[in-house]
């Protein structure tokens, strides 16, 4: 049988793609589905798989009456709540202020680059230093004339604050650098006919610059949400979610659960609860955007 | 064009069998055993001719553990070497490192083929694995075989709990005795003797005469190391008086946090942290991470939690001091009889199932044990066999500091086998009930909840776990 010319074509085509393919059914597609098979079960992953029993929607109902689960869950939007807006406003202040004002623009972009770049692991033990009673940062508040400054990651109330500022520094380099490509791409015409009729250069930034960048501030936002719910690696290093439950966040509450608990079944069902919060935050802000974002 | 597309199709058809095989081989051969090893078999034709060496043909054994050669394990490799010259067996020693990804090296090994003839376990969790996983040794045969009873040999009941499902897969050869850390130099400068037996209370008054200056000169009495491990108070302290099985009632349906026996341990390491000031709050051990060595080692605390730091005791030139270390028993709850000793069995030596020279194999495990392992003693691991001789432990274990090390306090209570060890027997929710008492604990020692509120609010949550 002579094999026609499009199916030759089909097979090439599919022969290029098959390992990048594979690579994703094996790795991505299948624990996925897994993973939402693994949910509905109670899993001790040590016993082997032996010990998988459905338990069907249980873990989904049980979630909701443990506490751990909870707070993890109310930490990470405190946590999320905070580092989104706080990162996207700094990061368009600063991104404006060093694309104008500021001499030798590259040396310092690229040092606010460096910590997105460097190692979490790395920076998180940086800045356990940072916050100990010995550490700059409480020496700095001494300066000020605090007597007894917070102890920060040993405080119920003080950690979580502790955490986040850390993790806007980590994390604001790369707001910083999207910004400013859109910044250097904006059209000028905007600002010259603004300069003839007198604003200010608040009002230039305010009525000029903040909507004309609205795509891209659009697109970190969802971007740095997704990333902020899965905050890990700075709890496990700087705090193990303590003291008490006062930084426990939703994945570090799943590698409790799945790791130290060894129950794979519900931490897979809280995996897909995660899921389910920032798919539903990401439809709420596509319809949002219709409000605030113009592309013109 | 057409060769180079069955080329890539060709590439591609590699790719995916590589990928196949790499997920299904695991499982293969844990599930078939060793047939999988014709590449090791062909690559030493020499080596693996024949099944079984006939006699007074040399055998070759190689043994995987943790320890860094240098610390020990060379000079008992070459030892054995020496002594079994004549019997035609000799082995030789490969570290791995003793982390998630070296026991995931060792098991690949152990399951892809027969290189690997005797290995060390460091934990029941992981022996657990292994031996369900067609990677270690029944042993019990040959321990009959050589009356060698473990219970009578090797700490009582203790060496029994590793027994799985009744039946030996490893020997415990090294067992840890601990007790409290002492500078003797300044119990000696204080005028205070070294306690040999001591409640929580005289303990406590002690760690107070010993603290001193301020700021940061102070020298604290006492380290309790919390920022590592919260819950020395209980394994060490209460254990004394409620056994292995500290957390839980006997019948372990209910939890033990307010048996009176917790309530002084942990109330008493809060007030020393707190009130006395006689040891580093647990705020400043976490935020500071302090460490035994950092605290004990360079004179600040008079007295530290636990000697798993010997190595480092013994370490003159990364941690430079002095002062003679003394040893003392853990201070109880209350002063009574027939009370607990902490200590555990560690080192869990096993032999690989798919190993050639079995016989070889259990010889060189058995001199190990009972003879063979006194080199490590120099890095501070003790021999569980009963029967070694003491004092030449004593030396190996002080040798290189004889002059900053108390022999007889570490012979008293690091080396001298006690009866009635604490032995645990339940882990029920073990990790969720960790879990809360940390938290609780954690609220006690910042001075957020009192004592009592602590370990009630604790209690109730973790029984409702058991439930």
């Amino acid at each position: 049988m002579k094999i026609s010319r499009q199916l030759r074509t089909d097979i090439a085509g599919y022969s290029f793609i098959a390992p990048n393919l594979l690579g994703f059914l094996v790795f991505t597609l299948f624990p996925v589905v897994f993973s939402i098979v693994v949910s509905f079960t109670d899993w001790d992953y040590t016993q082997g798989f032996g010990s998988m029993t459905f338990n069907w929607g249980h873990n989904f109902v049980e979630m909701w009456s443990d506490k751990w689960f909870v707070s993890s869950l109310v930490n990470t939007f405190y946590y999320s709540f905070t580092v989104v807006p706080a990162t996207i406003f700094i990061a368009l202040v600063l991104s404006v202020v060093v694309d104008k004002y500021v001499f030798g623009k590259t040396p310092i972009r690229l040092a606010m680059f460096m910590p997105y770049i460097s190692n979490i692991v790395a920076l998180s033990i940086v800045w356990v230093m940072m916050y100990s009673p010995f550490g700059p940062v409480t020496q700095l508040v001494k300066s000020f004339g605090v007597d007894d400054p917070p102890k920060w990651l040993g405080d119920y109330n003080w950690a979580m604050p502790a955490i986040i500022v850390m993790s806007i520094w980590a994390g604001i380099g790369y707001a910083v650098i999207i910004y400013t490509s859109s910044i250097q791409a904006l059209p000028t015409e905007h600002y010259e006919a603004a300069e003839i009729d007198g604003a200010t250069e608040v009002q230039k930034f305010i009525k000029i610059t903040v909507p004309m960048l609205s795509p891209t501030t659009f697109f970190l936002v969802i971007t740095t949400f997704i990333t902020s719910f899965q905050v890990f690696g700075q709890i496990m290093i700087m705090t193990r979610g303590g003291p008490g439950t006062s930084t426990n966040v939703l994945v570090y509450y799943i590698y409790t659960t799945a790791f130290s608990f060894y129950r794979m079944g519900y931490a897979a069902a809280i995996s897909w609860i995660l899921f389910l919060i920032l798919f539903a935050i990401t439809i709420v802000q596509w319809q949002g955007q219709k409000k605030w974002v113009s592309y013109t | 064009m057409r060769i180079r597309k069955i080329a890539g199709l060709a590439l591609a058809a590699i790719m995916i069998a590589v990928l196949f095989a790499g997920c299904g081989n695991g499982k293969d051969n844990s599930q078939s055993g060793g047939v999988s090893s014709p590449a090791a078999g062909e690559s030493s034709p020499g080596a693996a001719g024949t099944d079984k060496p006939a006699a007074g043909k040399a055998v070759k054994l190689k043994m995987w553990g943790g320890v860094p050669p240098e610390a020990g394990p060379q000079a008992v490799v070459d030892n054995f070497n020496k002594q079994f010259a004549d019997q035609g067996i000799s082995i030789e020693y490969e570290r791995f490192v003793n982390d998630d990804q070296g026991n995931m090296k060792l098991e690949t090994n152990l399951l892809a083929g027969s290189d690997i003839d005797i290995y060390v376990t460091y934990t029941l969790d992981v022996l657990k694995k292994r031996a369900s996983g067609n990677m270690a040794l029944d042993l019990t045969s040959y321990l009959e075989k050589d009356k060698l009873d473990l219970a009578d040999n090797f700490g009582g009941d203790m060496a029994t709990s590793y027994d799985i499902d009744g039946k030996t897969y490893a020997v415990p050869t090294k067992i840890d005795q601990y007790g409290i850390v002492i500078n003797k130099d300044m119990f000696d400068a204080a005028g205070i003797p070294i306690p040999t037996a001591w409640t929580l209370d005289e303990f406590r008054d002690i760690a107070k005469r010993l603290t001193t200056g301020e700021g940061q000169d102070k020298v604290y009495g006492m380290f309790f190391n919390s920022q590592q491990d919260m819950f020395y108070p209980f394994n060490m302290f209460a254990a004394q008086v409620l056994g292995g099985d500290v957390f839980y009632k006997p019948d372990g349906k209910e939890t033990n946090f307010t048996d009176p026996a917790i309530v002084k341990s942990i109330g008493t390491v809060a007030a020393m942290m707190n009130e006395d000031k006689s040891a580093p709050s647990h705020v400043d051990s976490v935020t500071q991470k302090l460490t035994q060595e950092g605290m004990f080692l360079s004179g600040k605390s008079a007295m530290t939690i636990g000697p798993w730091i010997i190595r480092s005791i013994k370490d003159t030139t990364n941690y430079p001091h002095t002062f003679v270390t003394a040893f003392a028993p853990y201070p109880t709850p209350e002063r009574k009889d027939g009370l607990f000793t902490q200590g555990g069995l560690g080192d869990l030596l096993s032999i690989n199932p798919k190993s050639k020279n079995i016989d070889a194999a259990w010889t060189f495990v058995k001199w190990y044990a009972t003879e063979g392992m006194l080199p490590l003693a120099e890095g501070g691991r003790v021999p569980a066999y009963k029967q070694f001789d003491k004092e030449s432990i004593v030396k190996a274990f002080v040798s290189g500091a004889e002059d900053i090390l108390d022999a007889a306090t570490t012979k008293e209570v690091l080396i001298a086998p006690k009866s009635n060890y604490a032995v645990p027997k339940i882990s029920n929710k073990l990790p969720e009930i960790k879990k809360v008492m940390g938290e609780e604990l954690e609220a006690i020692y910042i001075g957020k909840k009192s004592v009592e509120d602590g370990l009630a609010e604790a209690k109730q949550r973790a029984d409702a776990l058991l439930k």
